[in-house]
């Protein structure tokens, strides 16, 4: 139950990448525009601030895929050292603990987009974006973060008290660059 | 407060707790224990803030240009117009290792991106041409950290980030030093090589014609590396939109390689994806954790403990060097970057070093700890391309290298315009 899970989250948050890297893909493509614009003196304008928002967005909603796929670095010198069992609990209580950071960043996010929700405030540039428009599927982004990272940790938990904690590695365990690369 | 960062720092760290995970958890701590007024009211909008920059996008922009380059094939021709020039050489083969890492550096900003290219390339042809494994393979493995020190470089768009200085200086600081340190692991493959011939495997040369023939791989690379550097320091571009345009050539030349297809495109981006979002969480725990570190008044503190030691400034530089070999055994290059910013660098500035500089010496030395086991990524990349042998092999191949390295960072040292040198001269 548990590993259908996490193969169906692991397939969702493969499509988020996929948007968010298209999305990156677009942003590269209108920040070339504007320089070639300015090369014949002209200019679309704003790029600098469209980049910001663009990579603000790409962090918050990649996050989660990361996780998935074991690519936030941890250094596992002792943890490599130590049997399965003690693995399991290595990685239930890395991702506890990442669940309860990251939960507090969402919560912490909501009143910056509160205020510029209150405020109606808009950015200080020429473009006057209003700020909720980025805010709001950023701070949804760390929420989603929250979600996957909580969900994850259940699903280690889970299968650590029926005693399957040999199975927790696959989508638990530390860092897997090798495979990643090829 | 010093003692706490750095026993905190290690103890969660030896824990398996992610990485960037372990700076928000530090900056927590600063904020209950060191500082009269909550900190963590802030913690959404440093969030916000340190991921809203146009700077950073820099980031997805050259990994993609790597992704992209690594995933159609050009490596490999690159690979064998090397070897068609540099193969007459005591050493042979390892060279092409050495200056295929190099090419690649020029373009791509990750050190273990360049490393993984090099060694599936690379491999096949060291057992066929009888070259001694442990050489062959450290070769690569130091050949690859090249990759972030040569511009475009990730890790010096990283620390201008967090030292608030000039991107642009930065690249321009590390591509003397970058180009030494190729030009230093290829002399020192030669002498080794000279001194022991066996281990060199055969010298070949090849006609004329063909070598020009190969040139023609070559040129891509050449002028995508002219391209990005060179539309920055022309004023067309900024760092960022740079990366735009390396992203747009590299596609057109993978394209004209005839390497471009849907799931090579696919398989480019969500790499992309993952390895941005891995380094941010990284960066936005560690501007976390600086915001807590100035607001507690970490300066004070740092100022008083080193007045508190009487060093020399010079003698400052030796600990901060230590202190980078001993922590480089255990962590790896962004982490070991990002987690000792915000505690060295004040303090070597304070000393009244060049933030500049510092920042080459500490990417000589983070490239270090790319190759220095018990952690050392690039060796394990290259034993991963490996089809036999031990890691021990990867190992005692890279030493001859890490040992340049360590020769470099005194030069550096030294000679602080071998890094000032360009940026000041095109000021």
């Amino acid at each position: 139950m548990e590993l259908v899970m996490i193969r169906g989250l692991r397939k969702l948050n493969k499509g988020v990448a996929l948007i968010v890297g298209f999305g990156l893909l677009l942003c590269a493509a209108f920040v070339l525009t504007d320089i070639i614009m300015r090369q014949i003196g002209t200019s679309l304008g704003g790029t600098e601030e469209i980049a910001g928002y663009a990579m603000a967005l790409a962090t918050a909603w990649g996050m989660a895929f990361t996780l998935l796929e074991l690519g936030h670095v941890r250094i596992d010198l002792l943890r490599s050292q130590t049997g399965s069992f003690a693995k399991a609990m290595f990685d239930l209580f890395s991702m506890a603990v990442m669940s309860a950071v990251v939960i507090t960043i969402a919560i912490k996010s909501w009143p910056v987009v509160e205020r510029s929700l209150i405020n109606g405030s808009r950015a200080n540039t020429p473009l006057e974006t209003p700020l909720v428009w980025v805010q709001m599927p950023w701070f949804a982004g760390w929420v989603w973060f929250a979600i996957m990272s909580s969900l994850m940790t259940l699903a280690a938990l889970s299968l650590i008290l029926k005693r399957r904690h040999a199975e927790t590695e696959q989508f638990a365990g530390a860092f897997a660059e090798q495979e990643t690369l090829q | 407060m010093i003692v706490y960062i750095s026993a905190g720092l290690l103890g969660l760290l030896a824990l398996s707790i992610p990485v960037g995970i372990v700076l928000f958890l530090l900056g927590f701590g600063v904020d209950t224990f060191f500082s009269s007024f909550p900190l963590t009211r802030g913690l959404g909008n440093m969030v916000w803030s340190s991921s809203n920059s146009a700077t950073l996008i820099a980031i997805p922009f050259f990994v993609l240009l790597g992704e992209i380059l690594v995933r159609s094939g050009v490596a490999t021709r690159t690979y064998a117009a090397l070897d068609r020039w540099v193969s007459w050489l005591p050493g042979g083969l390892v060279h092409a290792n050495v200056a295929t890492a190099t090419m690649f550096s020029a373009t791509s900003g990750s050190s273990v991106a360049t490393a993984a290219t090099v060694a599936t390339v690379a491999m096949p042809q060291a057992e066929k041409l009888g070259y001694d494994p442990k050489l062959f393979s450290g070769a690569i493995a130091a050949g690859g950290t090249l990759g972030i020190m040569i511009p475009p470089s990730i890790n010096l768009i990283v620390y201008g980030f967090l030292t608030q200085s000039s991107i642009p200086q930065l690249f321009l600081a590390g591509l003397i030093p970058g180009l030494a340190l190729a030009i230093a692991f290829m002399a020192v493959t030669a002498i080794i090589c000279i001194i022991r011939p066996d281990l060199g495997g055969v010298r070949r040369t090849f006609p004329f014609p063909q070598m020009l023939r190969a040139l023609v791989d070559l040129i891509p690379i050449l002028i995508l590396f002219g391209l990005i550097v060179g539309s920055i320091y022309l004023g067309w571009a900024t760092p960022t939109e740079a990366a735009a345009v390396g992203v747009a050539g590299a596609f057109l030349i993978a394209l004209a390689f005839g390497g471009v297809s849907w799931s090579m495109l696919t398989q480019s981006l969500t790499g992309t994806v993952k390895i941005t979002s891995m380094i941010m969480l990284i960066v936005i725990g560690a501007s976390f954790l600086n915001f807590t570190l100035a607001s507690a008044g970490l300066g004070r503190e740092l100022t008083a403990f080193m007045t508190g030691l009487g060093l020399t400034p010079l003698k400052t530089i030796l600990v901060v060097v230590v202190l980078y070999i001993v922590l480089g055994f255990f962590i790896e290059t962004l982490s070991l970057m990002v987690v000792t910013i915000p505690i060295i660098v004040p303090l070597v500035v304070a000393q009244g070093y060049d933030v500049i500089w510092f920042g080459i010496l500490m990417i000589v030395l983070i490239e270090m700890a790319l190759i220095t086991p018990p952690v050392g990524l690039n060796l394990y990349v290259v034993q991963g391309a490996r089809k036999s042998g031990s890691l021990n092999e990867v190992m005692l191949g890279a030493l001859p290298y890490c040992l340049t390295m360590l020769a470099m960072a005194f030069l550096l040292i030294a000679f602080p315009s071998i890094a000032l040198f360009l940026p000041n001269a095109l000021q």
